[in-house]
């Protein structure tokens, strides 16, 4: 079943006096339990329409369909709200707190996304995602201790600690080296199976393909494929 | 406000820093906001001691009190007027001990009251200041424009005008002096004092404002206290606008992940805060520690309602510094975070 639907959405940068658009009316839904991945050129609007789904920017013109309601009608606290419990992000720099231990990276999620969790099921919840992203051992370490996948993997946790419905994933592996890349992808493909989530990636990389049940691919502002 | 604490114990120097300088900023302010007191104590203690009231001058002083000189036939019917009325006069002169060391005081008598020592004839009553100098009750002084002699009947505490120990006289004594008969002032207690068409009125704040130096001295030494508030509240604007630059990743990402603008303020408040708790906690002891070893001359008066007020004050100059800073958070763009890379 669908959750999420994106309908004739176009996106149009003013850039002076002249008008560009990056989107002419793009259609997309995705599905749980799968991995969407939208490949495309650069400037194909891959990255644009990723943004505008995940409530970072704003659609020129077009719907985008949550659980039955228009995002694009809805208010920035409302999508903020969304940002926060529904939605879960992977970006292509792990974009860790820099201040907070691995642990702790996830208990400001948690709070962000208003888990009403007490303090016992919080430690829980918090040890079970380390196990399932395998960083258990690395949970009061900062940020910069960790290596590159390790950061990724937290970045990962972060994401989804707080079960969002929708899983959105931007280049993340492009920071990573072909091994780690390919341990972040297997990850993320057990979690989005595991978790039932609906995961929307962007990648410009080949060899993650595989790992995507669906790809779509993009040009010049249009789903070609 | 765990993120805000965890911030400030990851970076401690930044905030050690910021914290510094706030703490000397705001230990300035109590010393100085100490001395304007002390000397303000120490140029009218007199007057400022008295209860709320309404001092009178002669209309032809021009609201100055040197030049004051209230027609007799007036003082007499406001006195019956008004018994709890007392005309008094202030000026400075000399006493001489018997090994004729010269004292400056400043020579106060009044009509018979119970703001002012009362004394008799040939007695004078000093502030306790003398004291240090040697003078003991008994002692005896003299004065080049008197023919007689003082003698030395007893101290009093805190009685200072214009940096002087004050001297209380009897009035027969201070008008051969100052070969003068009229009163300079009159003073009658009481929220409801009379309008009196032949004097000029003046309340307790506003008769200190007309004695000599006052309110020059005053002036200029709260000008430097306030300024020293402005610019602790600037510091912190800049300060947690330095910041904010520099974390305009970390805000986006944060806002990107869904946190409420509000709680970015709150965590900068937090902040704000904590920084100037433990800077004011500091400078406040240390000032009260001042105290006790300022120097002995040094005229330091900080009371505890002076520097309540100043705290409270620099906690709301850095909560306006700080939210100002903060309106830079509230336009930031999760988006522009996230193609800046990583933090």
């Amino acid at each position: 079943m669908s959750t999420f639907t994106i309908e004739e959405v176009k996106k149009t940068f003013s850039n002076g006096e002249i008008d560009e658009e990056i989107l002419k009316g793009v259609n997309l839904s995705l599905r749980e339990g799968e991995i969407t991945a939208l490949v495309g050129p650069s400037g194909s609007g891959k990255s644009t329409i990723l943004t505008i789904a995940a409530g970072l920017q704003k659609a020129s013109g077009g719907e985008i369909m949550f659980e039955g309601q228009d995002m694009t009608k809805m208010t920035q606290e409302e999508i903020r709200h969304i940002r926060a419990t529904d939605f879960g992000f992977v970006f292509q720099s792990s974009h860790l707190v820099p201040f907070l231990t691995v642990e702790e990276q996830l208990e400001l999620m948690l709070d962000v996304s208003e888990t009403k969790l007490n303090r016992k099921e919080q430690a829980k919840a918090i040890d079970n995602m380390l196990k399932l992203v395998e960083m258990v051992h690395r949970k009061d370490a900062y940020p910069s201790s960790l290596s590159g996948g390790e950061r990724q993997r937290v970045a990962i946790a972060r994401a989804i600690i707080h079960r969002p419905k929708i899983l959105f994933a931007d280049e993340p592996t492009a920071s990573l080296d072909t091994k780690r890349s390919k341990a972040v992808m297997e990850l993320l493909q057990e979690l989005t199976r595991t978790l039932n989530l609906t995961t929307l990636m962007v990648t410009h990389d080949e060899e993650m393909l595989p790992y995507a049940d669906r790809i779509i691919t993009m040009r010049d502002g249009y789903i070609v494929e | 406000m765990k993120i805000a604490w965890k911030e400030m114990k990851k970076s401690k120097t930044k905030f050690v820093i910021l914290g510094s300088i706030i703490f000397l900023v705001s230990f300035l302010t109590f010393i100085i906001s100490g001395l304007a007191s002390g000397l303000s104590q120490d140029n009218a203690a007199l007057i400022k001691d008295v209860p709320q009231g309404q001092f009178y001058l002669d209309k032809d002083a021009d609201k100055t009190y040197n030049l004051s000189k209230i027609d007799e036939g007036v003082q007499k019917q406001i006195l019956i007027d008004n018994p709890d009325a007392t005309a008094f006069s202030v000026q400075m002169g000399f006493v001489n001990d018997t090994e004729d060391k010269q004292y400056s005081v400043a020579f106060v008598t009044s009509t018979e009251s119970e703001l002012f020592a009362n004394v008799k004839e040939g007695e004078i009553v000093l502030d306790s200041s003398l004291k240090e100098d040697g003078i003991k009750v008994g002692d005896v002084l003299t004065n080049n424009q008197f023919s007689g002699e003082f003698v030395v009947k007893g101290f009093v505490d805190q009685q200072k005008y214009s940096h002087a120990p004050v001297g209380f006289i009897h009035m027969t004594n201070y008008q051969e002096i100052y070969r003068v008969l009229e009163m300079q002032t009159i003073f009658i207690p009481g929220k409801d004092a009379p309008t009196l068409s032949a004097l000029d009125s003046f309340s307790n704040k506003e008769f200190l404002n007309a004695i000599p130096s006052y309110s020059a001295e005053q002036m200029s030494l709260n000008m430097i206290v306030w300024f020293l508030v402005i610019i602790s509240g600037m510091l912190f604007a800049i300060f947690f606008y330095m910041m904010n630059v520099q974390k305009i990743g970390l805000y986006g990402i944060l806002k990107a992940i869904g946190m409420k603008t509000m709680s970015l303020f709150k965590m900068i408040w937090y902040q704000m805060l904590v920084i100037t708790a433990i800077s004011l906690a500091l400078s406040i002891t240390l000032s009260q520690l001042f105290s006790f070893v300022a120097p002995e001359g040094m005229p330091f008066h900080l009371t505890m309602d002076t520097v309540l007020m100043l705290s409270t004050v620099f906690m709301v100059v850095g909560f306006i510094g700080a939210t100002i800073s903060g309106f830079q958070v509230k336009n930031i763009e999760p988006l522009q975070a996230i193609q800046q890379g990583e933090m």
